[in-house]
Order: C-alpha cells, then structure tokens, then sequence
C-alpha cells in the first residue's frame, strides 16, 4: 500500500440552495470514504480517500455565504485545485448563475484548476418535479470549457461519489518519493512556517495562553 | 466569568447542528452545519451589529463577535476586502489613487502615482503584483498570533520568516546582531561591549521587575538609559533601539523601548532563529480576508459594494446607498473611511504617516536571508543625508513572498516625520537604497575586502549582507528600473508608540456626547486607522477595546476551541458526543495571554 498523501484545495460554487453542502455532506458521510467523520472547524472540512492505492485528502472550502453579495475574496480561489460548480437540474436560473460561475473561476483561479459541473436534485425528477435543465445543455457547456459532468443526488447519494472520485483521478498523483522530494524543495524554497510548531514545543493551544 | 446576558455561542445557536448530530439518519441530508448556513433571500432587516469597513481592526472585530454569537452585517463600500488594510493590484492602486485626490478617500492625501508601461501592457500583468496599504509584520510571540491559531485562520494563511533587520549607518546596511550566540562569536565587538550587551539583553527580558534599574530613567530617552546605565556604545544603542525595538527617533521614552526591544527577543526562536513573519500574497490584506471568512463560517453576512449612507440612533435604521436598510440592535461600528456623508463625529486623524511604495525591476537577493523574501532596513536620525530627525522604515518583500513576479521586489518606505520634512527623509532613504542596490549588482565591484570593513569612529563592524561601503565614491552605470512608484500621506488618531497606550483606542469612548442635528452618523463607534506601526501589535488591542464595548466584556474574545482535527481523524468512530465538541465554548478556556496584552507584551 502506497502511503503517499496528495492534498487537494477543493471550492465550492453554485447559487444559494443547489444543494452544494449536501453534496459534501453526503461524500464525507458515505461508506465509501475512509472515515466517516467529517472534521467540522472553521477552516474548511477535510475528507481523505483512497483512489487506487493513493490517498487524496481533500480540503473542501465552503462559500460560507460570502458569495450571496458577489462578496467572495481572492483567498477563496487561491491554489485551488479543485471546484465543483453545481446547479439545480429544477432550476434553469442556477445553470445561467453556474455558467457565471465557470467563466469567474477561468479568470480568478490558477490555469490547471480541474473543474467538475455538477447538476444536482436528480431526485427530485422521480417525485413529480420537471425537469428544467436538460442533460445535453449541461454535456454541452462541459465540454466546451473542459469540465468533468455529473449529474447528483445528494439525497439519495446517486452520483455523488462519483464526483470526488472523478476529480481525484484527474488530479496528478505522486508517488511517496515524488511526494517528499516536492514538499523537502517546497520547505527550502518557500520558508513555509508552520504556526502550530513552535520550537517550545507548545501545541497551538498553549501557545494562546502565552 | 462570562456575563449573565452573554449571547448564546454560535454552536448553541444551531440547532441544525444537534438535531444532525443526535438523529444521524441516513436518509435525511441535513444543512451542513459549521460550515455552510442556508442563505436568507435578502440582506438581514435585523442585526446586533452593523461593521463598516473591512480593515484589519473591523475583520477581527467581526470574527470575534460573529464566533461570539452576534448577529453581524459586515459591509465595505470598496468592491475588495481590506480597506485600510488592503492587498490591491496595480489598477486598483490606479483607482484608488484617483479616489484619494477626488477626496473621495478621507484620511489620505497628496497621492502620487507613477507605474511603467511594463506593466499593464508590458511583460508584467497588474495582478502580478499585491500591494499592501498598510504593510505590517508579524512577531511571533504575540497576541494576533495567539488569535490566528485559535480561531483557525492561520489556516487559511501562508507564513514565512524574516530573520534580516538592517540597521543603515556610515552610509552602509549593517545586518543585525540579533542573537545571544552572535554577539559571543562576533569577533569584532570588543569584550566589554559584549558583556555590557549580554547584560542588558538579561535585563530586558525581565524589566519590569526590576524598577530599581530603569524606574530613576522613566522620564528620560532610551538612549542616555543605555548609554548611562549599560556603557553602551552607539552603534548597540542604534541596533537596540531603532533595528530590534523599531522605534521612530532618539525621544523614546524608558518603558516603551524596553517593551519593543523584548518583544523582538522573546519572539525570536519561537518558531527558528528569526522574530518574525509575513504572510504570502499580501499582508494585513491577506489576514482581513481570512478574518473575515472566518466571521462568514460563524454566520457573518458579507455584503462589499454598500455604502452606510446614515445611521438614525433613535430607531436605530442604517440606511445604505442603494436603498436598503437595516434596523441594528446593538452598535455601528465604523472606519473612518466609510463614514458616510455629513458625518461629523470622525475623531480627528491628526498624525501623519508618510508612505513610499516602489516596485523595482531586480531580485535584490543579498538584501534576504538564504532562503527568505524578506528583510527589514532601518534608517536611523541623522543617518541620511536629508538630515532626519525620526526614522525611516523600509520593508522589502520579494517574489518568494507572491507579491510580485520573479525578478522584481517591492519596497515599502514609510517614516513618522510630520510635514513636508518627510517626503524628502523618504526619498533620501529611496536614494541610499538605490545607491547600494546599484553598487551590489554591478558585477565590477564584486570583491569580499567589504566584508569587514572600518566605522569613521574606528570601530571595526561586520557587514555580513554586503550591502556596501561608501557610495559617495561611487557612481552608478546604470539607473535602476522603477516599474512603479506610489507615494502618499496617510492620516490616523493614533500616534507613534500609540499601540503600547490603550486609552489610544478609547478616542469613541464618549460616546454619550450630544447629538449633532442634521449629522449623518450620530450614535455610532468609529475604529482607528492604521498607525505607523510596522507590527500588527496594535490590531488585537483595538479590536478588543470595541469588543468590550459592544458586548460589555472581554472574557470571552475569541472564546472558541475547535476539536483537534487529527483526534477525530484517529479515532474515527461515528459518535454523536464529537460533533457536540466540535466546537466547544467552555468557560475555562480563556484567552488570558491576550487580556494582558493592553500596555505590555508578554513574555
């Protein structure tokens, strides 16, 4: 088994009620991910998989709201490497705001950002709802700007591990030498100071209480 | 020690959150709590507390009381986060420049601005480069750090180290002796200095304790203190005073210097044989963002774009440009950049601080410690030929930091001279950096006899960055490439070493004072600008003055305690009594470092 660990800033996009925090909800309560407890702080929720012997641990950051008021900062686009833009298959308005969506990403975020186009509430066709935004509309716009497709149901879970797993297998994994090789030239060329160790040999908690 | 009417917390106040994590049905996919709230339609009509302006101060202010359990509308009338505090782009600087000589920008003037065709339309783009309104350094022993880690922000951060702090002297930079082991092996300081050094050093780090020593100085500069009582010579007065403790000129009082010279050393090998840090892509700007995300995850509503046009203390409605309104329950919280039109109870910004911000075309890597992008230059009084009275501040940052491409390196110049004095001081600094840049990247004067060379007083002195000898013999082949210059004056309340004095921070504390009729913002609290400080040390202070004014008390500032992530992870068990932990607001767990930050640092 391969112990390399490869992390993978993953944002959120999508107009208000889609469904974007079920989707994760759902991907880090499921079976299918190594732990079951998603780690819920203030930073963002990390979840770790296996995808074919390596692990991907996801760093999933929320809008948190900000984007309500088109209030979201650069931070939130920084060094993603990962976005799922979603969209209500009810709701023809979320697909215009998830086009919007895509466009902000390609100017804001880095170049090689993988992008999933995500149609959620499929669910929600089988209980009498129309649906309002046809399959082909949402293949169409993927393929024209290079995105992974799905189509979800964070209620039933249908698709959704799909999701993560798709872009887990688009993104460049290392291997375990490859991976400390990068992170070693990272620490010597980026001077990266992590705030939790200090060389007290306090953790973070007692550091507060300094 | 919590007040009786304290607000629920944030975790109490979601029920969501227990309902998740007491039922866990696999059938029903609840709102994810802690990390996304369902958005209302429109913008809140009622709020505990309305916060103008997005700064450092306000950003803080926001977290502290959304994790607090207030109910916050957060709003700038800037389309970017930061404020006073921003990290902007070139054209953005463009715009923002145009708004300061329009008037439009209260507290700053006499903006000036030059940017080279190279950017833009050249080799370089305007969002290659972040520039900092107010750039600021972190050390790392101190209470915004101690805040950082608590609330997770530093998370969402970068951090990297700055060990070099050059002290400018004899026309040549002289790279700090900063350490214990530095002072023993350097070869050059006569053994007497060095014990005298050694002496005060121990002193410092625990001065208050010892009044017999400094309390007959009280009143008097640091200066005559170090050289009367610790024999010390001038080039150790100039490092201690202006390199290590960053102080303005030779006035500085006893206390205020001692404070700042142990805040250098108790910092230093915290986190390695350096005192401090800067965050990458940007520095109080970055932080205001992630202070304000953190607000956001605790229920925040961000709104930039909005302008408070008034505030009605009577019905307690603010009323905004575009129309809407908001009816706020507790306090309107206000930058001094965002007071609204027909305000007339800004306090007075009667301080200046002189800015000079300069991108050049060079890597200047001899200015950085291996491995580093940044550094910190002091110009000492009487050190330029300008003649200055009070110290000239630079803070370089090159691209390691992502501030700016490969290649080029930012300047930051700033100085506490009042009036047009400090213009001239600044460009004079701008001069003998310049100069010293030229002469180190000409490839002719290469040669190590630099190293150690000869003071005029005859005092031998290591020049361990080779920043150069006298530049009066030497005449530059080329001129450097500027690609952009931006100079301007900036306004605040808050005086030089303002920031060790909290009653600095009560300028609203009369608050109680007589409605002016027809002014637009009667009733509310305005924070402070920025000041000259170079360190984020006056931020928290400030943050928690209008805290405690807000909520009645500071106990519970930052009161939050997230579960160790890496212990849920190894336990992985699905178990309800985690989640409930998640984040926790215990009573015991108090931030009593940071209470005692107002008028000291801690050891």
């Amino acid at each position: 088994m391969n112990t390399s660990v490869t992390s993978i800033k993953l944002v959120l996009l999508g107009e208000a009620a889609v469904g974007k925090s079920s989707i994760v909800l759902r991907f880090v309560s499921n079976d299918f991910a190594e732990n079951k407890e998603p780690t819920i702080g203030a930073a963002f929720l990390t979840q770790r998989v296996t995808i074919n012997e390596h692990t991907v641990k996801f760093e999933i950051w929320d809008t948190a709201g900000q984007e309500r008021f088109a209030s979201l900062a650069p931070m939130y686009y920084r060094n993603a490497q990962a976005a799922l833009v979603v969209y209500d298959v009810t709701k023809p308005q979320s697909f215009i705001k998830a086009r919007h969506w895509v466009k902000e990403l390609h100017e804001q975020a880095s170049k090689d950002i993988i992008i999933a186009l995500v149609g959620n509430k499929i669910d929600m066709l089988q209980e009498g709802g129309e649906r309002k935004v046809a399959r082909e509309e949402g293949e169409k716009l993927a393929e024209e700007k290079g995105l992974l497709f799905f189509e979800t149901s964070a209620k039933t879970g249908e698709n959704v591990n799909d999701v993560f797993l798709g872009i887990g297998e688009k993104i460049p994994l290392k291997t375990a030498e490859e991976q400390n090789s990068a992170s070693n030239e990272r620490e010597s060329n980026n001077q990266r100071v992590d705030l939790n160790a200090a060389n007290d040999g306090t953790s973070a908690n007692s550091a507060c209480s300094c | 020690m919590l007040s009786p009417e304290r607000r629920p917390s944030m975790a109490e106040r979601r029920p969501s959150f227990f309902s998740f994590t007491q039922n866990p049905s696999p059938l029903v996919v609840p709102h994810l709590a802690g990390i996304e709230d369902p958005l209302p339609a429109t913008t809140p009509d009622k709020v505990d507390v309305l916060i103008a302006g997005t700064g450092m101060v306000e950003s803080v202010l926001a977290a502290a009381l959304a994790w607090q359990g207030s109910n916050v509308l957060h709003i700038d009338k800037n389309d970017y986060y930061g404020d006073t505090s921003a990290t902007l782009t070139v054209d953005q600087i463009k715009r923002w420049v145009n708004e300061v000589n329009e008037g439009s920008v209260s507290c700053y003037k006499n903006a000036k601005l030059y940017v080279s065709t190279l950017i833009g339309s050249g080799k370089y783009s305007s969002r290659d480069f972040g520039i900092d309104l107010s750039p600021k350094i972190l050390f790392a022993k101190s209470d915004l750090l101690s805040i950082l880690i608590k609330s997770r922000v530093h998370q969402y951060l970068e951090f990297q180290s700055l060990s070099n702090f050059h002290t400018y002297e004899n026309d040549c930079f002289e790279k700090l002796t900063n350490t214990k082991q530095e002072i023993f092996t350097d070869q050059n300081l006569p053994l007497m200095t060095k014990r005298n050094l050694m002496k005060f050093i121990k002193f410092v780090l625990n001065w208050e304790a010892q009044t017999e020593i400094w309390q007959p100085y009280a009143e008097r500069t640091m200066s005559d203190f170090l050289v009367e009582k610790f024999k010390l010579e001038k080039p150790q007065v100039f490092e201690l005073i202006f390199s290590i403790g960053l102080c303005y000129d030779l006035n500085v009082k006893v206390p205020e210097a001692l404070q700042r010279i142990r805040r250098y050393l108790t910092s230093f090998d915290v986190y390695g044989p350096f005192p401090a840090l800067c965050s990458k892509y940007g520095g109080p700007g970055e932080l205001s963002q992630g202070f304000c995300r953190s607000a956001a995850v605790g229920g925040a509503t961000y709104k930039l774009n909005e302008k408070l046009v008034s505030f009605n203390p009577t019905t307690k409605v603010a009323t905004f440009q575009d129309g809407s309104k908001v009816e706020v329950s507790e306090k309107v919280i206000i930058s001094p950049t965002q007071a609204p039109k027909d305000s007339k109870h800004v306090p007075q910004q009667q301080h200046q601080v002189h800015r000079l911000t300069c991108i050049v075309e060079n890597p200047c890597t001899e200015w950085f410690n291996e491995g580093e992008s940044a550094a910190m230059v002091v110009f000492p009084p009487g050190s330029l030929k300008s003649g200055n009275k009070e110290v000239v501040q630079a803070f370089i940052l090159g691209a390691g930091s992502e501030i700016c491409p490969e290649g080029t390196i930012v300047w930051y110049l700033s100085t506490t001279e009042q009036g047009p004095r400090a213009e001239m001081d600044i460009d004079a600094a701008l001069e003998a950096m310049e100069m010293a840049l030229l002469r180190e990247s000409s490839s002719g004067l290469e040669n190590d006899e630099e190293i150690v060379q000869l003071t005029g007083n005859g005092h031998t002195i290591v020049n361990s960055v080779k920043l150069g000898q006298s530049f009066k013999e030497y005449v530059p082949r080329e001129r450097l490439q500027f690609l952009f210059k931006l100079y301007y004056t900036q306004y605040t309340s808050t005086p030089p070493f303002g920031v060790v004095n909290s009653s600095f921070f009560d300028v609203n504390q009369d608050l109680e004072k007589k409605y002016i009729p027809g002014a637009s913002d009667n009733g509310v609290i305005y924070t402070t600008m920025p000041s000259a400080e170079i360190s984020y040390d006056e931020v928290v202070t400030a943050a928690k003055v209008l805290y405690e004014k807000i909520v009645g008390s500071d106990d519970d500032f930052f009161d939050l305690d997230f579960e160790d992530e890496d212990e849920i992870q190894a336990s992985g068990v699905a178990n309800a009594e985690q989640f409930e932990n998640a984040i926790d607001d215990d009573d015991d767990v108090n931030m009593e470092g940071s209470g005692e930050f107002v008028g000291e640092m801690e050891i």
